[in-house]
């Protein structure tokens, strides 16, 4: 069941790999996320080199994308207006975060970016996740309703260049989504993520989104940044295995199909607490392995080019 | 290269009278495919103008091409493990097996050993800039790669058929690097060699796995385009085939 990966020059299994996919495909599709979180971070527990974990994972989440994005093309769900100006910050943040990622692969600090990285992340997405979902769960069993706190929008009203974005109903400066696109670009390339956690809240959050159209936009910003941060690590980095990247996609598609089906049959509050606990969990990994001794301190890499 | 040559000349110099070598591969190219998952190769041999056994080694030695590699050191900085400080080094193989009739030690002193590049401590390679103290790195790179199988010594692992024909399996595990490998076949006889012969392996991948190797290398732009491509297609049929019908 072994198969060679001609880009990461490892023999795997590939029986591994595929269930590895179906499994964060399944929980992408039931918590509505790429999984390219979940992804990177079990493709290095596997012993994948964390340049291709990084850069493949990219594809999958570009495939799952790919896949509800059409679902919700169907709806007329999405507002292209607002996904192109937030691919003009993403190109700017995907080659800022290439350039950073050969930079700190040089250095050796490649792996201690990227953990650091997402334990950053996550660990304050999970965070502020689980106190949301259970405030809303606790609320729900008390019979209120939360209202979310209202955010002030007032410096955002303010700044100029403002655009109308007819599918959102809104008419606001076109650099709060480009500063935003700018984030998630650069974090795209460093963690090989598609960055619907972030871009979603600061859809409904900073931007004030409808709901209804913050999921297919995110989407298409998603496969967009994705792909340009695919080809970008293919050019520079040469760390996109084609062979790993159809294994993962092969297991992610049904897997998520199936993860859809589940969580149809969850409430949202249930879900979102899950996905935080889920969050965490991954989060305190990868905490842990950087601050227990290694077996060995000594790691051998191969010579910066 | 430096080795073959080293060897040509040995061959040339030993007077004909005296004990010679010939030796052979059970293959010289070893073919990575997708389902490669390591291999053997057996290296053969027989001793000619055979003198007395008492006294005579036999040493095989397969290594691999040389690689440039950066060893770095974890240091705890803020209760996080960082890599800290890096050595570099050049000339030491990708790959290297040792098979010797008896642990090496035994069959000739340090020096001989170190001149031929016989044994796992005999691997010098040149520290790339300068390091205070480049040998715990050096070691952590042998430890490194014979935990992986990379690197081994196998004493004692010569069969021999009849008084003067040899052979011993050399496993080539999953992990190998692509490129030209050598086999070198030592006759050692009261510590000093006498005779050795060099035989070119190459190990490469072949087709798909080859050219998808190459793609990426050489034409980057078309083959990320591909892997967007595809993503992109298997995202559609995906899709397709799971749409719920409305």
């Amino acid at each position: 069941m072994e198969i060679y990966l001609p880009v990461a020059e490892m023999s795997v299994n590939w029986l591994v790999l595929v269930a590895l996919g179906t499994g964060v495909g399944f929980l992408s599709g039931m918590f509505g996320v790429g999984g390219g979180f979940l992804m990177t971070p079990l493709l290095v527990f596997t012993g994948i080199p964390s340049t291709v974990a990084v850069a493949t994972t990219l594809s999958h989440v570009t495939a799952s994308s790919m896949s509800g994005a059409l679902a919700q093309w169907r709806k007329r769900a999405i507002d292209f207006t607002m996904a192109g100006v937030m691919l003009v910050g993403g190109i700017g943040g995907t080659l800022f975060g290439v350039w950073l990622f050969a930079l700190m692969r040089r250095q050796g600090q490649m792996d201690l970016i990227v953990a650091l990285t997402y334990v950053l992340m996550l660990g304050s997405i999970g965070t502020i996740m689980l106190r949301e979902s259970l405030a809303a769960l606790r609320a729900y069993r008390s019979g209120a309703t939360v209202s979310r706190r209202p955010v002030n929008r007032g410096w955002i009203q303010a700044l100029p260049l403002k655009m109308r974005f007819r599918q959102s109903r809104l008419y606001i400066s076109v650099l709060p989504p480009i500063a935003i696109g700018f984030a998630v670009g650069a974090l795209s390339a460093i963690m090989g993520i598609g960055g619907g956690f972030i871009v979603v809240p600061a859809m409904i959050y900073l931007l004030r989104m409808p709901t209804k159209v913050v999921m297919g936009t995110s989407l298409v910003q998603i496969i967009a940044v994705t792909s340009i941060t695919t080809v970008l690590q293919a050019t520079s980095n040469y760390a996109v295995d084609i062979v790993l990247a159809l294994l993962l996609i092969s297991g992610g598609v049904v897997g998520a199909q199936l993860g859809v089906r589940a969580g149809a049959k969850l409430r949202g509050e249930q879900l979102r607490m899950l996905l935080a606990l889920l969050v965490l969990a991954v989060a305190g990994g990868l905490l842990w392995q950087l601050i227990v001794t290694p077996a060995d301190l000594y790691s051998l890499s191969e010579a910066a080019p | 290269m430096k080795r073959a040559v080293l060897a040509a000349l040995l061959l040339f110099a030993v007077p004909a009278h005296a004990e010679d070598l010939v030796s052979g591969i059970s293959q010289d190219i070893i073919q990575i495919t997708s389902n490669y998952t390591g291999t053997n190769i057996v290296v053969f041999g027989a001793i000619e103008q055979a003198q007395n056994a008492q006294g005579r080694n036999i040493v095989v030695v397969v290594r691999g091409p040389d690689e440039p590699m950066t060893v770095r050191r974890r240091d705890r900085i803020a209760g996080v493990w960082v890599n800290s400080d890096a050595a570099r080094f050049e000339g030491l193989p990708a790959y290297y097996y040792l098979a010797s009739t008896e642990p090496i030690s035994r069959i000739a002193p340090p020096q001989v050993l170190a001149r031929y590049g016989i044994g796992l401590q005999s691997l010098t390679p040149t520290a790339i800039g300068s390091h205070h103290d480049p040998e715990p790195f050096r070691q952590a790179v042998i430890r490194f790669h014979r935990r992986v199988g990379l690197y081994a010594e196998s004493p004692g692992s010569i069969d021999f058929l009849s008084e003067t024909l040899f052979r011993t399996r050399v496993p080539v595990p999953a992990g190998v690097t692509r490129g030209q490998y050598n086999v070198e076949v030592y006759l050692i006889r009261d510590g000093e060699v006498v005779s050795a012969q060099s035989t070119p392996l190459f190990v490469d991948a072949t087709g798909l796995e080859r050219r998808v190797f190459n793609a990426a290398h050489e034409s980057p732009f078309p083959y990320g385009l591909a892997c967007v491509f595809m993503s992109m297609l298997l995202g559609w049929i995906s899709y397709v085939l799971f749409r719920r019908p409305e």
